[in-house]
């Protein structure tokens, strides 16, 4: 924390935050848009109830208000991977389905993949600032992809899109939280 | 010899290509190669090339690296720069490498003769690449939720050889393919970029001679971003008619970046835009009202947007809208003035009343009509007469007075403040002083100098002053607190506009101050034409009509005169515009004048037509001057003649006109002849045959020789005397000279016919004493005079002289007859005795009556002299014929008047026409 404590690692931090509750907005708002393009592309319907999605957490924090800065960081570090992983392979499975002709539901995917891979960036800059460091990324991640049929595979991408959405808008609360001055000492932090 | 040791060159020839060319495996191997092979070099760099030569080729031809020889192209590289390294390899080098050029080869002189090439390389300049600077990106929007970022560079220098330009791109965690410029190599765009992430942005340039990497550039594209302005546009009318509402639709998620604006309007079919201060639209929204607006008035509208917190571009100006605030009642009154046209009626004015459509501004709406209240201020009883009119004039006859007149003006939502002008009885306040004015700007200012007193406005009045129309007035006022304004109106250049300042009291009006004007000048349209009014001798006057207004095209500042000979050099003279006349003066005489006139603006001047005239050749009063001093010098000279002539009119006498003795008084006329028998007619003709008494000779006696003649003696030769003077004026008459015509005279004396017997008893005679011819003894004759004719005063005079005087007796003359045709000759002699006579009194006597007798007879006086006298000589030689007295007759009856004139006596009758009586 002593890092955190410098002027720089201060100003630095709040950069971090503020740009991350940014990234998170403009996450959320894209990938809404792309639910829309996504379940007008795959012929799904908007209104589908979708399973949880098997290795991804869930946004909802049963006590999300009692939660550490770093447990925060670290709970949105290990979902962003996933989510990271997730929408690579949807990317994929939209190339080898959709072709070319698709290439908008392509890009649009590939964006918001992007902003994930960004976002998970400045969650680690942000733990690194802690004095923490970001865990290893080994052991996180997904988890290998089972052998599901096409209409599942869709279903799994609107479940992943749709928690995405959540964890965007918990993702902008959790950093907002951060950036308030004077947060009390986690019990991680004592740790 | 020498066919040996060229035959031995020839086989080293052949043996060094069999060499140079010598087949392994098929391919052809060279005698020797370059290294290095092909390279790049920099600019300005040194280069070493190295020439090997094969061993094999050595052992055939005995060829060493001491006989390479290196060239550029076909130009030999100088010894200098090689270098023997050992017998194969040879090397050349060069310091800069500007000075190489493609091929560099390098060959071998065989037997010191044959040139032989053994190998070649290319060379390719070039520079390394700079690194690159500037590097700049901007992200544009190019729809909702595509952000292209496009960075720009300067690639450096030009490399002259093939340069790769790579925009990189990473985050610090993650890298991203490279971005490669199509056809350019300064700007590349990526694509997609993603926002709140800084990115590391920078430039590489690589070709052969190596890389260059630009400073690197770290951003967030966020705020760099030129995002879309705003779309949908609308302008709606708000309640009051100075506000308009403005709605939009933004382009780019909150989520993305929150945005600020800026509105910017304007009055439709202004230029000028005007800006709602940017503070009222810092902040997010999708709306405004715009306030502060004119009614009834149209305006654009357009917005552009940009991050909120200013960082990055502003968007482009979005589309234009327009709206129209709502009417408003007219701000003010209508300006307004009068034309009052007093020559009809001295009671009575007509008043023509203008008023001008109010500005849109001030109209707020659409005008609906006017109303005129007009008051009389003489008569405050009187009620107001008004008026409602549509048109912006109204024309009034109204007794001489004065008058207020108001003008409102009424549009649908309510009236203007009236507008009010006076009428006055007269002008009589004091006038603005000073009107000037100025183009400025291509309009024309008006400028002039207040009264003292407070003025309420300034009507300036103005007409195009022109030929070819009337001078139409325009107007515009001015408020009182200034003194100068543009003209409002279409003010064209190089016409003049007559202008008028106007001060309003409020009591009253001064009087107009006028000055004429000109927005631009220009030369005139034509220049003056000039005629001569009046050409003298050395001056001429001009004269020229002035150039009308529309001619002037300005103020006409002056007028020259140019005005030369045909061969002579142009004279330029300067007149003052306000001239029509000029006297050319100091021109030469005779002499052909070509005559121009140029007309002089502030702009140049402009000549008119050529015109010509002749100068006189003698001035005025020249000739009266050469003419009348000579005439006065004849009438002068005649004046002296004859104030000579009458002071010397006793000689002249003398000299004109002989004495001429009055036979009545003659000695003779008391004298009876006492012989008359002695008178023999019949036997003069036989004593005197005509032809042998041819001449008379007149014989001096000396006074004192009286004494030797006895009185007896003495009077014949009085009576001789007359009778000779009588004679001899006959023979003047004929000749003019006694000498020549003394002949034929004397013949006529002496040939007295029958006639003179019937006369005898009135007529006395004469005693002609006729010498005897050669020493014959002299007859005594007496002859009877002649003339019956009156006598002149001069000769009456010259005979009272003669007679009183008796000079007669002093120097006594007598005819001396000198016989014979040769006597004829001697003329000369006789004129001398004639001289001898004018002497004395009594020859000029003798002469007088000789001119006498000349002067009577008018027809010898129509006769030429000479002529006649070699008639009369003729006459002398071929004895008289009747042919020459034929002659006199008629010429004697030419001259009725000496006919008249002559007293009807027989003998001078016939004698004084001319002709002799038959004989």
């Amino acid at each position: 924390m002593a890092a955190a404590d410098s002027p720089s690692a201060a100003l630095r931090r709040r950069d971090l935050c503020s740009r991350g509750i940014r990234l998170a907005g403009k996450m959320r708002s894209d990938v809404l848009d792309l639910l829309d393009t996504y379940v007008e592309r795959q012929g799904l319907d908007a209104s589908a109830s979708v399973a949880a999605v098997e290795g991804l957490p869930t946004a909802a924090a049963e006590r999300w208000d009692e939660q550490t800065g770093t447990q925060r960081l670290l709970e949105n570090l290990s979902a962003y991977r996933t989510f990271r992983t997730l929408l690579a392979q949807m990317l994929e499975e939209q190339r080898e389905q959709l072709g070319e002709a698709e290439a908008a539901l392509g890009r649009a995917l590939a964006a918001v993949l992007l902003q994930v891979s960004a976002f998970a960036y400045h969650l680690e800059e942000m733990l690194r600032l802690e004095s923490r460091g970001p865990p290893s990324e080994e052991g996180a991640g997904a988890p290998p992809l089972p052998h599901l049929s096409l209409f599942e595979r869709k279903l799994r991408g609107l479940g992943v899109l749709r928690e995405l959405a959540q964890w965007a808008v918990r993702s902008v609360r959790d950093l907002r939280q951060l950036a308030k001055p004077g947060p009390e000492p986690s019990p991680a932090e004592s740790l | 010899m020498f066919s040996g040791r060229n035959w031995v060159a020839r086989g080293l020839y052949l043996l060094l290509n069999i060499c140079s060319l010598e087949v392994y495996g098929g391919l052809v191997q060279s005698c020797g190669h370059i290294l290095p092979e092909s390279p790049v070099l920099a600019l300005g760099s040194n280069f070493t090339a190295l020439c090997i030569l094969n061993e094999s080729c050595l052992d055939f031809g005995n060829i060493y690296a001491s006989q390479i020889i290196w060239k550029i192209k076909n130009r030999v590289v100088p010894r200098e720069q090689y270098r023997e390294i050992n017998r194969t390899v040879s090397s050349v080098t060069f310091n800069d490498t500007s000075s190489l050029a493609t091929p560099l080869t390098c060959n071998i002189l065989a037997d010191g003769q044959i040139e032989q090439n053994i190998y070649g390389i290319t060379v390719t300049l070039g520079l390394p690449p700079e690194k690159p600077k500037n590097l700049s990106c901007i992200v544009h929007q190019v729809l909702k939720l595509t952000y292209p970022m496009t960075c720009t560079w300067n690639p450096g220098r030009h490399t002259f050889l093939d340069t790769q330009f790579r925009l990189k791109y990473r985050w610090p965690h993650e890298n991203f393919p490279d971005c490669i410029p199509k056809d350019v190599n300064n700007s590349c765009t990526i694509n997609e970029v993603l926002f709140f992430v800084n990115l590391e942005v920078w430039v590489e340039a690589t070709n052969a001679l190596g890389k260059a990497e630009s400073d690197p550039l770290v951003l967030d594209p966020i705020d760099i971003v030129k995002p879309l302005p705003p779309h949908n546009l609308s302008v709606n009318s708000g309640i009051l008619p100075t506000v308009l509402k403005l709605s939009w639709e933004n382009r780019i998620s909150v989520a993305v970046m929150k945005l600020k604006f800026n509105i910017r309007y304007r009055i439709i079919g202004d230029t000028n835009w005007m800006q709602v201060p940017p503070e009222d639209t810092a902040s997010p929204r999708t709306s405004f009202s715009v306030q502060g607006l004119r009614p009834y008035t149209e305006y654009v509208f357009s917005i552009r947007c940009m991050k909120e917190d200013g960082v990055g571009y502003w968007s482009n100006w979005s589309e234009e809208k327009t709206g129209v605030t709502t009417e408003d009642k007219p701000s003010k009154g209508p300006a307004i003035w009068r034309i009052i046209d007093a020559s009809h009626s001295p009671a009575s004015w007509t008043v023509h009343l203008m008023w001008k459509a109010l500005e849109p501004f001030e109209a707020n709406g659409v005008i609906l009509q006017y109303e005129v209240t007009v008051r009389p201020k003489s008569s405050l009883s009187s009620p107001p007469e008004r008026f409602n009119v549509n048109t912006t004039n109204l024309t009034l006859k109204l007794p001489n007075g004065t008058y207020e007149v108001a003008v409102i003006a009424r549009n649908r939502v309510g009236a203007s403040p009236p507008s009010v002008l006076l009428i006055p009885a007269s002008n009589s306040k004091a006038p603005v002083k000073n009107v000037r004015t100025l183009p400025k700007d291509g309009k024309l200012w008006v400028g002039w100098t207040a009264p003292n007193t407070y003025i309420l406005k300034y009507v300036i009045e103005w007409c195009l002053v022109s030929n070819s129309s009337d001078c139409i007035i325009e107007w515009q006022n001015e408020p009182g607190n200034v003194q100068g304004t543009y003209l409002k109106g279409d003010i064209k250049p190089f016409k003049c506009y007559l202008i008028t300042v106007y001060p309003l009291y409020a009591d009253g009006q001064g009087s107009g101050q006028s000055v004429k004007a000109y927005l631009q000048q220009d030369r005139p349209s034509k220049g003056p034409t000039v005629q001569t009014k009046k050409v003298g001798k050395a001056e001429a006057v001009l004269t020229w009509n002035h150039l009308t207004v529309d001619e002037q095209n300005g103020f006409i500042r002056s007028y020259t005169i140019f005005y030369k000979t045909i061969d002579g050099n142009e004279t330029a003279v300067t007149v003052d515009p306000s001239k029509t006349e000029y006297t050319l003066s100091s021109l030469a005489s005779d002499t052909l004048y070509t005559v121009r006139m140029m007309a002089y603006t502030d702009e140049g001047g402009r000549s008119g037509p050529d015109f010509t005239f002749t100068t006189q050749k003698f001035g005025k009063g020249e000739i009266e001057a050469i003419v009348v001093p000579v005439c006065l010098a004849f009438l002068l000279i005649v004046l002296l003649g004859v104030l000579f002539c009458f002071n010397k009119r006793d000689l002249i006498k003398k000299h004109i006109w002989p004495i001429v003795p009055d036979p009545s008084k003659s000695n003779i006329a008391q004298w009876s002849p006492q012989v008359p028998a002695k008178h023999n007619f019949s036997s003069k003709d036989q004593m005197y045959p005509e032809g042998s008494f041819t001449d008379v000779s007149v014989v001096e006696i000396e006074a004192d020789d009286k004494k030797s003649f006895s009185e007896q003696d003495l009077k014949p030769f009085d009576l001789l005397k007359k009778e000779k003077s009588t004679s001899e004026g006959h023979s003047s008459g004929i000749g003019g000279s006694s000498c020549m015509s003394s002949p034929r005279q004397s013949v006529s004396d002496s040939d007295e016919g029958e006639t003179t017997q019937n006369t005898s008893s009135t007529v006395q005679y004469s005693t002609v004493v006729l010498n005897g011819y050669r020493d014959q003894t002299p007859v005594q004759v007496f002859s009877r005079s002649e003339s019956t004719q009156p006598l002149l005063d001069s000769e009456e005079r010259s005979e009272d002289h003669a007679g009183g005087g008796d000079s007669t007796t002093r120097r006594q003359q007598y005819f001396k007859q000198s016989g014979g045709q040769d006597e004829a000759s001697a003329d000369r002699p006789c004129f001398e005795g004639t001289k001898q006579i004018t002497s004395d009194d009594e020859g000029d006597l003798v002469r007088f009556a000789q001119l006498q007798v000349l002067s009577q007879s008018s027809q010898l006086l129509g006769f030429d002299l000479e002529k006649d006298t070699q008639e009369a000589a003729l006459s002398d030689v071929s004895e008289t014929s009747t042919e020459g007295q034929m002659v006199r007759p008629e010429t004697g009856e030419g001259n009725p008047a000496s006919v008249d004139q002559m007293p009807k006596s027989y003998l001078p009758q016939t004698v004084r026409q001319g002709g002799y009586m038959p004989q």
